[in-house]
């Protein structure tokens, strides 16, 4: 191959990579507002035995994933300025069904339940952080 | 409460582990990222002739075989042992600021596991002598080592429940209940 057209096919790759890249960056963390009514049972929750009184930070990991360790640290942390926010974290590396359950295509995955265990808002990716403290005031003041 | 709360509690790994200063993998991606790159280069540039050998002897398959060797040992070994691991220890990382955090060394072994998938296909299907496999599955894995370098892409975070949700990975573990 000519290697002008090489050079155009090497430029053109990272390219592609730099616009993935940024594409990925900015949908990660999001907070997408649930405006469904799902509504979680606190016994279809391995280990809960009952949603914060304000609301849960219900978040999925895996062992595979090192974001998920600093996310969980965070959520503990709000869960912990706050006594009505509890945080749980599942693993779901060994329980595909519990994924699947949810709908888990990602980790972490964090949901925002109100008291009633109604799934207010979905983060796909390390959270947010000032978009996921609006989202639970929201919900607090709501409660 | 406890006046012997650790400064920095983040920095310890769990018991009998030891973490990873998590740009180590991202520099090892980097590499593996401009390798790759060559390997695409040399073989748009000089295209393997017919037969089994010639295929074998290709000056980009001899290098794309080599990366192979490094995803398994990565994938195997653990990303502590592999080579541009400790070449980030000896080299690089004596040069940076104190990491702010360590991670856990499972992540980046899963990735190195990924790599070697994407790569092995591609030195079988090279071999047995289907055009292009060499310079897709090369350009494949480059994209997924730029992501991880430069954006810090997470393989394991984007791809794992997905095998695993396809049967692909973890079967045993799911049964096993």
């Amino acid at each position: 191959m000519n290697p002008v057209l090489v050079l155009v096919v090497l430029v053109g790759l990272v390219t592609l990579a730099t616009a993935l890249g940024f594409a990925w960056k900015s949908q990660q963390g999001r907070v997408h507002v649930a405006h469904g009514h799902t509504v979680i049972r606190a016994k279809d929750v391995p280990g809960m035995r009952r949603f914060g009184s304000g609301a849960t930070l219900l978040q999925f990991s895996t062992e595979v994933c090192s974001p998920c360790k600093v996310t969980h640290r965070v959520l503990d942390g709000i869960a912990a300025e706050n006594s009505s926010v509890t945080h749980v974290d599942l693993d779901v590396t060994r329980r595909p069904e519990l994924a699947a359950q949810f709908h888990i295509m990602q980790t972490p995955t964090t949901l925002i339940l109100d008291r009633r265990g109604v799934v207010r808002a979905r983060i796909g990716g390390a959270p947010r952080i000032d978009s996921l403290r609006a989202e639970l005031d929201r919900i607090l003041v709501g409660a | 409460m406890s006046t012997n709360t650790p400064a920095k509690p983040t920095l310890h790994a769990k018991p009998g582990q030891q973490g990873v200063d998590p740009r180590g993998p991202r520099f090892g991606a980097g590499i593996t990222a401009v390798l790759l790159l060559t390997v695409i280069a040399l073989g748009l540039l000089l295209p393997a002739g017919d037969g089994f050998v010639a295929r074998a002897t290709q000056p980009a398959f001899v290098l794309f075989a080599a990366i192979t060797l490094l995803f398994a040992w990565g994938a195997f070994a653990g990303v502590q042992r592999h080579p541009y691991g400790r070449l980030f220890k000896a080299v690089v990382r004596p040069r940076l600021s104190a990491p702010t955090d360590l991670e856990d060394p499972v992540p980046p072994t899963f990735a190195q596991g990924v790599g070697f998938a994407i790569t092995l296909a591609g030195v079988i299907l090279h071999l047995v002598g289907v055009p292009y496999a060499l310079v897709i599955a090369a350009s494949l894995a480059f994209i997924a080592a730029f992501l991880n370098s430069v954006f810090a892409y997470c393989l394991g975070c984007q791809i794992y429940l997905l095998l695993v949700r396809a049967g692909l990975l973890g079967r045993t573990a799911n049964t096993a209940v």
